[in-house]
């Protein structure tokens, strides 16, 4: 067996001796706990207070909802022949709730959701092994996150576009029946025919012969595009930032006593001033007409360091934040799965009932 | 002839309706639905995207390629969130009615899709995202090795801006009194003068020249003078 | 003289004192009564624009020399009205119910001493029972709208006394309004204080005007900019010289291309992660259609994952094109062009295990990246690529200088398909942005120059010239 084979395994045994340690101190590690609860709904017709248009003298209306099996309009409303729905949820709760009241028949040991950190933990680290180097786990982890984030963007796209926005439009009492009960148009929508049929040339692609038609749905949506940007640029981009710019030169500062602060003025104009050089500079750096040589080279040149101010100052800018996603993985590991810190107070017992003392 | 000129008028005819309609309040509510469009024709893209995924993974593992355990991963996987997520499997109802087993949200929480988002896809994508900070010590560190005035001015930058929002370039430049003549060497005031006066002229000519750039383009499009998104140069 | 005439002369003087003081007192409050209403308040709509503005115009009353401002209210929509009063009938009917469930619970309680879960169910009944009667009592909830003139009125804005006119916006462009104007003066005690409402106005109906010519500069700025870019096109084809100076990324696709044929290794091209529904993403299309035909004719092997089904579809057609043009259409492999993942970080790690595993020779990255640009030119210089990005993200742009050999920025990107292509309509195109970067340049020295003037001479019309300028035109 080769030496790295060896070493990786060596690694690999201390790694789960090291989890097995944790898992036996203390606490343990990498739970999750959850309260059950019964959520049961009921159907009943309340009556309406208020007088509703169009209602004959004398009548009162009701109206069909569905409330908890225990509230006050349950109670009054309810008949043995009402309609009954009743599911189960589960609620995370704190570790700390639970060490609190262990004996509490709703609260237990939440077995997906800690699974679901086990797993999580390890996608983790299998992802920070690629900075060491390419290897099975990462090709696992990667494989996994190809196929997961498709499925995830595709029934997004179908949940939260086509139903709504196409069938929604186009078939509302469907919808509304099955999927979005609470839809309150429920007029057809002609002009969502156009996406259909754009849509419908799209997937001609698949057909043998009809992949020409499917450039037309391209063409329809290249020329949105194309329309809607040029405007949308011109007037958001292009002209505000030339509003922006012109401003005057001479920029008064004034004091504390409303006097002009000469000092304050003159840096502030020289400011300005460097401002609008530097955009002149830099636009000159985007010229293509003319090369880059003598007066023009020059002047590129004072744009181009412009610009490489300007791409350090992001860069700078950047750092921090990117830290700041590294240390928030780090606290899931050490916080969420190890259990070694508790910034938040997850797994501490609550004793503020000891400190009332009442 | 046909195959080839309809789709130009087609990009023709709705780019200019829409660059019209921008002009015309009783046309601009209809220019919005155009928006919706495209993120319908784009989700039912998904069908063309869906099918090249299953091709490509499907051939590696027929052919027996190098890793096709992996394209069997794959597949598993998106067919597992596929069938969780459009069946809306172990969703429950939506409270306010109960009576319809589809109007649920298909991502609320204790759902088995909310729990493949939670457990597999945020973490694999979030800790991707967390490697950023490794590279970029990586980039610095490599282009520490300044070898024009160019790179020195990028990295000098970074380094100020960087120092400027930590304690240690505070105290660094901390001695430089806060009113005299030089109190703009003060990391901090330099960074504020860096990004008020360089930055935002970089920034500025950058947004006019691709505004410029856009609108040329969109043009060309429109004018069917750039057609290549439709399979053909001249 | 007896007592009761002395004290009666002493008590006219008391009264006499009381009097004046009385008087002293008064004066003062009298003095600084309710300032006195605007008058003539007009209303008109404002025409030429999107609708849902309109114009409201008083004079101020004379004797104002105290007023601090002016309050404009407008009137309620029909819409506005009904919800008001929906929700206080509501309210009113919930009050009435609870407190008729408050007395039932206490006569149950109290009176026929059930226990208070036993009686709630009762109490519950009669209550509902009261709120159904009230409802149908004609005129029991009835609003009696108690503002000026007899209506609901809503506060739009304050102004500035010596401001008459106020455009109020946000309107509803297919309802009528009226508005009224108050005078706002501060009282004795220095608080503000409201006049009476003043006359309401004419009713007025903030129509959308046919065109909107508050945007004709923008159009007339586009048809500048187009034009100019026509002018140079057609120039072009007319048989104008053109010179374009090199841009250095560009001249690199050859090389790399050429690199990648030598090594056998083959090309990785990134169209970016978003969809065709950004312009980047198609100018990608458009230089993937150039590079694909330069590789093409090497014969160099170039494969394109993209994030986006559309994308796809489009490079496809774009590739399979460039295969045609060079001749070499038996060399097309649709499936070196695939989709792998739309979730931004899912399609940065199959990138990075591609690159390390495959070992590309050259990577393009062209169009519109995220975060995830610094991970693929990162692992791609791992690798010992070449690297050539173009992007107009202006976030992204640092990350790829810093780690690419050859990074087009902004509008060298747009410009890179009509550079490779070589056409005479394409670069006749760059030449037109480059004279609209010279109007640009001579717009903004002529106007930074006429303001900084006017911050010096502290002339009024110039500044006013510049500011109109900036607010027609250049829309600020």
């Amino acid at each position: 067996m080769s030496r790295q084979a060896i070493g990786l395994i060596v690694v690999l045994l201390l790694f789960v001796g090291l989890l097995v340690v944790r898992a036996g101190i203390g606490k343990g590690m990498g739970r999750v706990y959850s309260e059950r609860e019964s959520v049961a709904m009921v159907q009943v017709e309340i009556p309406i207070l208020d007088v509703v248009e169009g209602e004959a003298k004398g009548t009162v209306g009701t109206e069909s909802v569905w409330v908890p099996a225990a509230s006050d309009d349950a109670v009054d409303f309810a008949s043995a022949d009402s309609p009954r729905v009743e599911w189960e949820t589960t609620t995370p709760i704190k570790p700390g709730t639970y060490f609190q009241d262990p004996s509490n028949a709703a609260f237990e040991l939440d077995w997906p959701r800690t699974i679901g950190i086990w797993v999580a933990a390890l996608f983790t680290l299998a992802i920070f092994s690629f900075l060491y180097k390419d290897n099975a786990i990462y090709k696992i982890a990667e494989s996994v996150v190809v196929g997961v984030s498709a499925g995830y963007a595709m029934v997004i796209g179908f949940w939260d576009m086509l139903v709504p926005n196409l069938l929604g439009k186009l078939v509302p009492m469907f919808v509304q029946t099955h999927f979005i009960p609470g839809m309150t148009d429920t007029s057809v929508n002609w002009l969502y025919i156009i996406p259909a049929v754009f849509g419908i040339l799209l997937l001609m692609r698949l057909a043998p012969k009809g992949q020409w038609l499917s450039l037309w749905a391209l063409a329809f949506i290249v020329g949105t595009t194309a329309a809607i940007r040029m405007v949308g640029y011109i007037e958001g981009d292009f002209l505000s930032q030339i509003n922006a710019t012109v401003m005057p030169i001479y920029q008064v500062v004034e004091g504390a006593n409303g006097s002009v602060d000469v000092y304050s003025t003159i840096w502030a104009s020289i400011r300005q001033f460097i401002l609008l050089i530097g955009v002149l500079a830099c636009l000159t750096y985007f010229f293509f007409s003319v090369e880059h040589k003598g007066v023009v080279g020059g002047v590129a040149r004072v744009g181009i360091w412009f610009l490489m101010i300007t791409f350090g100052a992001a860069f700078g800018f950047t750092v921090m934040g990117r830290i700041a996603l590294l240390a928030a993985r780090f606290e899931f590991l050490f916080d969420d799965w190890l259990w070694l810190i508790d910034p938040t107070n997850q797994r501490t017992i609550p004793d503020a009932v000891a400190v009332l003392g009442m | 002839m046909l195959k080839r000129n309809v789709p130009l008028l087609i990009t023709g005819l709705i780019g200019v309706f829409l660059i019209v309609a921008n002009f015309f309040p009783s046309l601009s509510a209809m220019s919005e639905d155009f928006t919706v469009f495209f993120g319908i024709i784009a989700a039912m893209a998904f069908v063309l995207g869906g099918g090249s995924l299953l091709k490509v993974h499907l051939k590696k593992i027929s052919d027996r390629n190098a890793g096709w355990a992996y394209s069997l991963i794959v597949l598993g996987t998106f067919a597992i969130t596929l069938a969780v997520g459009l069946l809306k499997i172990g969703v429950p109802p939506n409270p306010g009615f109960p009576d319809k087993p589809w109007s649920g949200s298909v991502n609320a929480d204790g759902t088995a899709f909310e729990w493949i988002y939670e457990y597999a896809l945020k973490p694999l994508s979030a800790t991707m995202f967390a490697m950023l900070a490794f590279y970029i010590a990586s980039a610095a560190f490599r282009a520490f090795r300044a070898k024009n005035i160019e790179a020195i001015l990028l990295l000098g930058t970074a380094f100020i801006i960087l120092l400027g929002r930590t304690f240690a370039g505070y105290y660094l430049t901390g001695w430089i009194p806060i009113d005299g003549p030089f109190s703009g060497l003060r990391i901090e005031e330099l960074s504020v003068y860096i990004m008020q006066v360089f930055n935002t002229a970089g920034s500025r000519a950058i947004i006019i020249g691709i505004a410029l750039g856009i609108a040329s383009t969109s043009l060309k499009i429109l004018m069917g003078l750039d057609r290549s998104y439709l399979g053909g140069g001249n | 003289m007896n007592v009761h005439q002395t004290s009666w002369r002493a008590g006219r003087g008391l009264r006499r004192i009381a009097l004046a003081t009385i008087a002293l007192f008064a004066a003062p409050s009298f003095a600084m009564a309710a300032p006195p209403a605007p008058t003539n308040v007009e209303a008109s709509d404002v025409t030429g624009d999107s609708g849902g503005q309109a114009i409201v115009t008083w004079s101020a009353p004379a004797n104002a020399a105290d007023i601090t401002g002016f309050q404009v209210w407008r009137s309620e929509t029909s819409g506005e009205t009904a919800a008001r009063n929906a929700s206080e009938r509501t309210a009113a009917l919930a009050a009435a119910e609870a407190q008729a469930f408050e007395n039932e619970q206490k006569r149950l309680v109290d009176v026929e001493g059930l226990s208070p879960e036993e009686a709630a169910p009762q109490s519950r009944a009669v209550a509902r029972q009261a709120a159904i009667g009230l409802a149908r009592t004609p005129d029991a909830l009835t609003v009696t709208e108690t503002g000026p003139h007899g209506t609901h009125w809503l506060l739009v804005d304050t102004v500035s006394p010596n401001v008459d006119s106020l455009v109020v916006s946000k309107l509803d462009p297919t309802t009528s309004y009226t508005f009224i104007v108050y005078s706002v003066a501060p009282d004795a005690s220095g608080r503000p204080e409201r006049s009476a409402a003043s006359e309401p106005s004419n009713a007025v109906e903030p129509v959308a005007a046919v065109l909107n010519l508050y945007r004709l500069p923008l159009l007339i700025i586009l048809l500048a900019l187009c034009g100019v870019v026509l002018l140079f096109i057609l120039l072009a084809r007319r048989g104008m010289p053109l010179k374009i100076r090199t841009i250095a990324g560009l001249a690199a696709v050859d090389e790399a291309v050429g690199r990648a044929t030598e090594m056998g290794r083959p090309m990785l091209y990134i169209n970016g992660i978003q969809d065709m529904d950004d312009l980047q993403t198609v100018a990608g299309v458009t230089v993937l259609g150039r590079v694909a035909k330069t590789a093409a004719e090497y014969d160099a092997k170039i494969e394109v994952p993209t994030s986006r089904s559309l994308v796809m579809s489009a490079a496809r057609e774009t590739v399979q094109a460039s295969y045609l043009t060079a001749g070499r259409s038996d060399s097309y492999n649709p499936d070196l062009i695939y989709y792998v993942t739309d979730e931004q970080f899912g399609f940065t790690a199959y990138v990075s295990g591609l690159i390390v595993r495959d070992r590309p020779a050259a990577c393009f990255y062209m169009g519109a990246f995220f975060a995830e640009s610094l991970i693929l030119a990162e692992t791609g210089n791992s690798v010992g690529a070449i690297q050539i990005a173009g992007t107009a993200m202006p976030s992204q742009l640092p990350f790829f200088v810093a780690a690419c050999d050859y990074t087009l920025i902004g509008e060298e990107f747009f410009a890179a398909s009509a550079y490779l292509s070589g056409q005479p309509d394409q670069l006749g195109s760059l030449k037109g942005q480059d004279l609209g970067k010279i109007l640009v340049g001579v717009v903004l020295i002529v106007l930074v120059t006429l303001a900084t003037i006017a911050a010096v001479t502290g002339s009024e019309q110039i500044e006013s010239l510049v500011s109109t300028i900036k607010t027609v035109i250049l829309g600020g």
